[in-house]
Parts: C-alpha cells; structure tokens; sequence
C-alpha cells in the first residue's frame, strides 16, 4: 500500500468511475467494490497550496515546507512543491511530479516519495 | 435511525476546570476535578458509569484513563473505559454514554473530557495532533493539522472570492465573547488589524486564526428520564445526538469546501430531535481555526454555502441574534483542550440554559454544539433543550 508514495497510485470506481486517492478497498462514492488500481498523471494544477512554518518534529530542518493540493486528471493529490520559492507559488500553477527525499523517520530510514515541481 | 430511541436522556449535572497552560498539575488531578465538580453539582451521586474522553495522553506515557480517573476520584469499582475520536473524542463519548443510560443498560453515567500536553514541546504536541491525519498519505510530506486546514482556507477563499478580512472578523468575535468567560484561556480582545499581522503559521492560516494548545477537563451526569428530576430541579434534555465520518484524507473528499459530517451528523440530530437550525437559540461550534468555524456555520445550517464568512462580517452571530454563535469565546478563545473539547461545549450550552453560565448570558431554550474530529473526519452533534 506503501508503494502508493512512489507509484502515485488511485482507485477508479468501474461502475460510477469515481478515481479516489488515496487508494481504496471500495468505491466512496457508490460502494462498489468493483475497482481498480490506476496510476494517476504526473502533471496537473495546484487548487491549493499552503506554507508551513510551524513544523511537527523531524521536519525542522525541511521548513518551510511548500504543501499542496494538486489536480491530476479530475483526481486531487496532496505532495510537498519543490524546485519553486513559496512565494511563486499560484492556484492554478502547472507542476509535474519527481522524486525526492521526505525527512527521517524516528528509525533512521531516508524515505524517497513523491513532490511536484513546476512544468519547465 | 437517529429517529427512535428507547429512553429520554438529561443531563444533570456539570463541571469543568479552567482552560490554559497547567505545568504544576497532572491529568489526573484536572479529570477529578471536573469529575468531582459535576457530581457534587447533582449532590455527590455516585454514577454506575463512566465515558472519558481523551486523544493523546499516550504523549505523556498515560492510557487506560478510566481506571485511573475513577480510583482517583473515589469510584473503584463502577464501569467504564475510554472513547478517542481525534479532537472529536468529546463528542464522541457522550455518544457513547447517552447510549448506555438512553438503552437502560445504566441509570447515571459520568462523561469526563480531559487533555494534558502543556508537559511537551510543541514540535512534539504538533506531530500527535496531525496523528488524525492520514498517517501514510499525508504525514510523509511533512504537513501539519494546521496546513491541511491552511489547504482547506484557501480552496473556500478562491472559490467563493472570500476576503482575508472577512474571516478574520471570526477570531475578534470569538476573543470578544472570550473576554468575558471566567474559564477562558485566553481573555484578551484582538482587531483585525492583529490577527492580520500575527505571524503565519501555514499560510494562509495565521497565529489568531489558530486555537491554542491547551490543558483542561469537564464533566458531564447524565441520568435516565425517571431519576433526572429527582436529581436535579433543572435537568436539560439531551434533545438529539448525531455523529458521522467523512475520510481521513482531505484528497478524496467529495467537495473540499464542505464538511460533509458535519452536514450529516447535525442532520441527525435534527431529526432525533424534531428540531432544525432556525430553532437553535445558541451554538457552540469547532473552531480550532477561523475556517472551521466558518465552514461549520454553513453545514450546520446557520449559513448558506459560500456565505457564511460574509453574514459574519456583516454583523450576524453576535450577542442578541438567534443563533449567537460561541458565547464561550470557541475554540479561539476558550481553548482547546483536545479530548475534552467536546465535553466543555455541552457544559456550556446546559449552563447557558440554565442561567448560569458565567459568561456572556443567552436567553435561551435550544442549544446545538458540534465537536469535530480530524480535518473534518469524525463528527459529532448535540442538540441540548430545556427539560419539560
């Protein structure tokens, strides 16, 4: 399920076609369970974005942090911005999706994920 | 359901400590002294159960609440055990505890709410609060429960052409209705002006839009309809209860602007309680940040989508209108004390109508109160009426 991070991974509903993400065992919409896993676009358009300057502990170091909602396809994600200062930042930016490191867990792993920088 | 029930429901008796920042006092202490204050409020009854309601006493190394409030405050051997929904906890215990007296299963259960963080750095404390966010979905991007709110705030603001000034008109109302509540945290008035230059905390959610964190417990009796009188000479009806659960994640939600539980969860208890928003006299709302509250007016049926910010700066809300919407000062100003927010806002309301509220006063025969959990995920309504 972890993987979804990487793989930016929805579920799309095949009865009423509602593509959710995260990832769901059944349809949020219709409870169907008839579903499938699809992967999501990797460019779309910020709806949203918030900076934070008030971390939660062992993000320190990342603050501030460029959060926001992006629309990939009709589906919303929520992904950290990078390669942008937060003050360009504009609902309705075109972004596109890379890889970056997120901060250190309290066990020492680097985790890897998702983050979206603006369309070059 | 939330249509037929088996028993009337009162609450008899009510306690509550101050809300702020107690260094010198333990969980413990502040559970017993809401708890002890509400069963002497009654005449020292001694209730056969208890609900607590609690969200992150696992920060200060401290669950199984139950057993340690009940022995503390004198009451080894009654029933009871723990509810947790995030920051609905409240809301959600006295669910829990109207069910067992409204089933028969118990004449006189206790709801006690109680938060205790003021031990942790906030870093710390920040991190247990975003644990009612999607722990694999959005914690790895390093987002606080004040940046999903902080997501939320904006997408309203664009979508409806919202003024930055028009929703920090929420936070002045909230500090001036504050000033004059005794249990408040913090009782100071505020402009415009401050909550726009206060520091940012995810934009654009600023330091005065934000409720603080706080220490703090209240105290509920609720008793079966054929003792209540016998207890207590102004019960008030537990009227309605309502409770629903939208996603965890904000992503998936229908509508971002909408919080759909807590459309669902007043909706049933409306229709418990016969009773619908143009009849509530005074409301107690979840306004951890300034569009909470804002959001909430409108799902709750006080405002029209879209339109709640913009009734509020045009004077609605206040003292003298019907609704008058958080007497106590919210969230904002009252304070949050996580777990037991919930329970503070149904004292309130019943103070409010029995008269002795020791705030601002509201004439009143209805109140609602709506504890939300989460970014709007797990919700829960009550709607209070004078007893018969």
């Amino acid at each position: 399920m972890k993987d979804a991070l990487l793989g930016l991974i929805g579920t799309r509903c095949l009865d009423c076609g509602f593509t959710a993400y995260p990832p769901k065992k059944s349809c949020p919409k219709c409870r169907s369970r008839n579903t499938k896993t699809v992967e999501l676009g990797r460019v779309g358009k910020v709806v949203s974005y918030t900076v934070i300057n008030v971390p939660m502990s062992g993000f320190e170091k990342m603050t501030p942090i460029t959060i926001a909602l992006v629309d990939v396809g009709g589906c919303i994600i929520l992904t950290q911005l990078t390669g942008v200062r937060p003050e360009e930042v504009y609902v309705g930016m075109e972004v596109e999706a890379t890889i970056r490191r997120s901060a250190e867990t309290i066990d020492g792993y680097i985790p890897y994920i998702i983050k979206f920088k603006p369309v070059q | 359901m939330w249509e037929t029930f088996l028993r009337k429901v009162y609450v008899v008796g009510i306690g509550l400590t101050n809300v702020g920042r107690f260094y010198e006092r333990s969980l413990r202490d502040l559970a017993s002294e809401a708890l002890i204050k509400a069963l002497d409020d009654v005449g020292n009854i001694t209730p056969e159960g208890m609900v607590v309601s609690n969200m992150l006493s696992s920060l200060i190394e401290q669950e199984n609440l139950a057993s340690l409030i009940a022995d503390y405050s004198g009451l080894r051997g009654i029933s009871g055990f723990k509810v947790e929904a995030a920051c609905g906890s409240g809301g959600a215990a006295i669910l829990a505890a109207y069910s067992l007296v409204s089933s028969g299963l118990m004449d006189i259960v206790a709801v006690v709410g109680v938060e205790k963080l003021s031990e942790r750095p906030t870093p710390e404390v920040t991190r247990g609060l975003a644990y009612a966010a999607d722990a694999d979905y959005e914690i790895p991007y390093g987002v606080t429960f004040s940046g999903l709110n902080a997501l939320v705030m904006r997408y309203y603001m664009s979508k409806y052409g919202v003024k930055r000034e028009e929703i920090a008109v929420w936070p002045v109302l909230m500090h001036e209705n504050g000033y004059k509540n005794p249990y408040a945290q913090l009782r100071m008035r505020i402009t415009i002006d401050d909550v726009l230059k206060s520091p940012v905390i995810a934009d654009p959610i600023r330091l005065y839009d934000s409720c603080p964190l706080s220490d703090g417990a209240a105290a509920l009796i609720l008793a079966s309809e054929d003792i209540a009188r016998k207890l207590n000479d102004t019960p008030v009806l537990i009227a309605g209860v309502g409770n629903a659960l939208d996603s965890t994640d904000i992503t998936s939600r229908f509508e971002l602007d909408t919080f759909l539980a807590s459309r669902l969860s007043a909706e049933r208890a409306y229709r418990m309680s016969k009773l619908g928003p143009k009849d509530v006299d005074v409301a107690e709302l979840h306004d951890a940040y300034s569009i909470n509250g804002i959001l909430t007016l409108e799902d709750v049926g006080f405002a029209p989508k879209g339109q709640g910010a913009k009734l509020l700066s045009e004077g609605r809300f206040r003292p003298g209108d019907k609704p008058v919407i958080n007497p106590s000062g919210g969230l904002k100003s009252r304070g949050h004390p996580v777990g037991a927010t919930g329970v503070y806002q149904v004292c309130e309301v019943v103070m409010q109508i029995r008269g002795d509220f020791p705030g601002i006063k509201v004439p009143c025969d209805v109140g609602l109160t709506q504890n939300i959990g989460g970014v709007g995920s797990n919700i829960s309504t009550v709607i209070l009426k004078r007893g018969d």
